[in-house]
């Protein structure tokens, strides 16, 4: 274990990125972490809170960063991209592209510079349920806690009005891209998922109707952080949400859209629903399903949510969803497969569980072979090469750790071994 | 749920809807999308979820008998969205073909005639009777006659009506049968007792639907399907029409094809020569033109077959059966017609029978092939009005 042993190298940088680089790290290896995102934590950075034990994802996230910070072994590229890998295991040369952020490591999140800038974007974590201007803090809890410009938004020196504003000479507006080259002995894909685009299933009304969200939105219309500050109000009028209903598999299980089974909306779903019912007693909540799977130890917790009187769970799956155009009220049509019969219901708000995609559907990463359906399979990778996390196979974020550590202990191999 | 119910699955008839085009229907899962997305389907027991388990559990007397599968138009929306690709619109449609076989009177028949490998068996048959009449009318099995060609000199009015009659009373008496055991098998089935309005009432609203192809206009992802469809059922009106016009020329106006101008008798009720011609005129334009719908119609359907889209439906060997049969009345009666009018004596008559073998396959089997649709789709439409099943 000597320190001229190859440097692990980890892509993506969320729960299953982040374990993977710390518990190599915490067994004495150099680990590198490149991420795409202006932060770490991925995909539960957005969640409001985490089954099974309902805590804030912060819990695990943070501690996580004390450890990254605390420990030299990690470095992290935020911002960040692969950009070609060569070489085999226990001696690879990758690449790797940072992207500008135009904000230095002397920003202290002041905040001066948000206060005089003109330009607003969509938020986009938060799914486009508000703006932030160009230069913002990408959320509340951002790892590392620095600002970022949007540079496709910006309009550059001509404007330059935060540059001005701060104080600390944080921002460079000529940051250029840079890229670094590095030798590691192996890498880990821990890429993740994006949700599946709502808007291909047609007869669900996603983009067109305003108070179609997805689950994805729905934490973040509940997270304290979030655009609504935590109350669940609807997009259309932003009236508080009584009346809610939810679509399971949509788009999962399913040959038009993701044939696999995403694994974790239903139990998303009986989540979200005590967020409700925790917020408005009189709320009702319809959760409507081919069939629920809630295995192992999240029985209990399905238990629980069903006894809740206020929360009815009806076999079906909802295949129309249309707008009553007076009061933008959502109504669905199921059928009702144990009670015979079309329901027709109308709702405040309905809550499309749509499933995860595997990042690398949209496009492959250099090094690594990509299955068809998106997900990386271990088989069939060269030595060195491996893949953890929701990037792998669906799952939740205890499953994901417990892969994650796997492939710690995987790509340390790969390292001594050579 | 206290009684207990025991099902006996037939698995023959399992094995028989996956030859007649449903070998998808394992892959449901019940998701109950189809039920929702298909535009016809009432919103009490909706259909087609509930078909395909009973498929799938070979529930065959109670699908026989059940008046939802013809409540089916085949728009295939509900294939284009079910998750698994299952074929709900596929499965209802092979359903519907094992409904005609085991409703059609005499039921073995059905069954024989069913089968794509019987087909030569079929026209050979209508061949042999032609040709003994023939021998028994003329004295010979097929002889082409002299001179002008005239199709009565070859196959004399008396022979058509001596065996199409009775084939058409047989069709008849047929069709009384099993229409009667397939009403009183719809008004069996327990949800539906609810059965109120009257017989007349349902059947008026059932033609004006049928007319207007107002349920048919609702598909989507099958469009095209709708064009074909009407043209070919406006064709055979307008040819069916067209036969009992010509029935009643012959034994109402004692005016016999092809329909001399200078007829004494035609005169004598026109009044004159112009006016016969005019009344004759109109006649042939009425089936000529029908011929011609049906031909497009007919052409149509056959395009729509070739290019299947992905998710429209899987042609089983019955529907292309059908097709085919369509398309050559339509070939055959007007490559006679034509083949007369050049005179070419050793093609017409040829022609004109092949013409008449069609002919005779279409109508005579008609209660045991896909065409029969027509009869027990206006039935359960019929009921399913009565019984409020009905989606405006
Ligand atoms: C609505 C919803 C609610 C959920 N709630 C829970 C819950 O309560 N409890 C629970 O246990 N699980 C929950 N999950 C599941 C949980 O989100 C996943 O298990 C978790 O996100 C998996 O983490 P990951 O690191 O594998 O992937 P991600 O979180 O997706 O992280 C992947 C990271 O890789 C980065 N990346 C992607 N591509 C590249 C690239 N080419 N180069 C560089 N970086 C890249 C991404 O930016 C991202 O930061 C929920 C899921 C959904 C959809
Ligand atoms: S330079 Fe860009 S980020 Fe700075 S204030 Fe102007 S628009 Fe905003
Ligand atoms: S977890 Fe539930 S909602 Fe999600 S795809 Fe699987 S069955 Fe459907
Ligand atoms: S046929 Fe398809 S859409 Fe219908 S219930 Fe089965 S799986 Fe679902
Ligand atoms: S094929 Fe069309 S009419 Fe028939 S069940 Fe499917 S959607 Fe309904």
């Amino acid at each position: 274990m000597s320190d001229d042993n190859k440097a692990i190298l980890v892509v993506g940088g969320g729960i299953s990125g982040i374990t993977t680089a710390v518990e190599a790290a915490e067994a004495g290896y150099n680990t590198i972490i490149v991420e795409r995102n202006p932060y770490l934590g991925g995909r539960v950075a957005q969640l409001n809170r985490y089954f099974p034990k309902l805590c804030p994802p912060y819990c695990g996230l943070e501690m996580n960063f004390r450890r990254i910070k605390t420990n030299p072994k990690i470095t992290v590229y935020t911002m960040s991209e692969l950009e070609s890998v060569s070489g085999s295991e226990g001696n690879f040369t990758a690449r790797i592209r940072k992207n500008p952020r135009l904000v230095n490591e002397k920003c202290t999140a002041c905040d001066k510079c948000v206060e005089v800038c003109p330009v607003e974007r969509p938020n986009e974590f938060n799914f486009g349920l508000d703006k932030t201007k160009a230069i913002y803090m990408p959320h509340e809890m951002s790892f590392p806690m620095r600002y970022v410009i949007d540079k496709n938004v910006c309009t550059g020196s001509s404007c330059a009005k935060c540059v001005e504003a701060c104080k600390y000479n944080a921002i460079d507006l000529d940051m250029k891209t840079d890229s670094v080259e590095v030798n590691v002995g192996s890498i880990v894909f821990a890429t993740g998922w994006n949700p599946y685009n709502a808007e291909n299933m047609d007869n669900l009304g996603f983009g067109k109707i305003q108070n179609v969200v997805t689950n994805m939105m729905m934490e973040r219309l509940s997270a304290p952080n979030g655009p609504t500050k935590g109350k669940i109000l609807r997009p259309s009028d932003n009236k508080e949400v009584k009346n809610i209903a939810f679509v399971q598999c949509a788009g999962s299980r399913d040959e038009n859209h993701l044939i696999h089974c995403s694994a974790i909306c239903c139990m998303a779903s009986l989540k979200q629903a005590t967020y409700i019912r925790e917020k408005a007693p009189d709320s009702n909540v319809s959760i409507y399903y081919i069939d629920l799977r809630a295995p192992g130890k999240y029985e209990t917790f399905l238990k629980k949510v069903d006894e809740d009187e206020n929360v009815k769970m009806i076999k079906g799956k909802v295949a129309k969803i249309e707008e009553d155009s007076a009061t933008g009220d959502p109504v669905l049509t199921v059928e009702d497969v144990e009670g015979g019969g079309k329901i027709h219901q109308t709702v405040d708000m309905v809550v499309l569980a749509t499933g995860m995609e595997p990042s690398l559907k949209a496009g492959a990463a250099p090094g690594v072979k990509v299955e068809e359906n998106g997900f990386i399979s271990l088989n069939g990778q060269s030595g060195g090469v491996y893949s953890t996390g929701v990037a792998k196979s669906p799952g939740d974020v205890t499953t994901s750790l417990q892969d994650a550590t796997g492939a710690a202990l995987k790509s340390i191999q790969s390292v001594v071994r050579r | 749920m206290a009684d207990e119910t025991v099902l006996t699955p037939d698995l023959g008839f399992i094995k028989s809807l996956k030859g007649a085009g449903a070998e998808t229907m394992k892959k449901c899962y019940q998701c109950a999308t189809c039920s929702v997305i298909c535009p016809l389907s009432p919103d009490d027991n909706p259909f087609p979820r509930k078909e395909m388990i009973m498929a799938q559990w070979g529930l065959k007397d109670d699908l026989a008998n059940n008046p939802d599968i013809w409540l089916c138009h085949n728009c295939n929306d509900c294939s284009k969205y079910c998750p698994r690709g299952a074929g709900p619109g596929d499965v209802l449609s092979a359903l519907r073909k094992i409904a005609i076989q085991e409703n059609a009177f005499p039921k073995g028949l059905g069954k024989i005639l069913g089968e794509p490998k019987m087909i030569w068996l079929a026209l050979l048959i209508p061949a042999i009777i032609f040709m003994i009449a023939m021998k028994i009318k003329t004295g010979y099995f097929f002889q082409i006659p002299e001179g002008e060609v005239v199709f009565s000199k070859f196959f004399p009015i008396s022979l058509v009506d001596t065996i199409f009659v009775p084939i058409a009373l047989l069709v008849t008496i047929s069709f009384v049968v099993s229409i009667g055991r397939f009403w009183k098998s719809l008004n069996k089935n327990p949800y539906k007792l609810m059965a109120s309005g009257t017989i007349l009432s349902g059947l008026i609203a059932t033609i004006k639907e049928i007319v207007s192809h107002s349920k048919f206009d609702k598909c989507d992802a099958n469009k095209d399907r709708v064009w074909a469809h009407r043209l070919v059922l406006f064709g055979f009106v307008g040819l069916f029409i067209t036969t009992n016009w010509a029935v009643f020329n012959l034994y109402g106006l004692n005016w016999e094809s092809p329909y001399p101008l200078n007829d004494p008798d035609a005169v004598a009720i026109f009044g004159s020569e112009a006016a016969a011609g005019l009344y004759r005129g109109v006649f042939k334009l009425t089936g000529n033109a029908s011929a011609a719908i049906l031909l497009i119609g007919s052409i149509m359907m056959f395009a729509n077959r070739v290019k299947d889209k992905g998710f429209s439906s899987v042609s089983s060997s019955f529907d292309w059966t059908l097709a085919i049969m369509v398309f050559a009345v339509c070939v055959t009666g007007i490559l006679s017609e034509v083949l007369r009018l050049a005179n070419a004596a050793s093609l017409a008559y040829p022609m004109y029978f092949a013409h008449l073998i069609v002919v005779f396959y279409i109508i005579a089997y008609l209660p045991f092939s896909k065409l029969a649709h027509m009869v027990y789709r206006t039935t359960a439409i019929t009921y399913a009005k009565m019984a409020n099943r009905d989606v405006v």
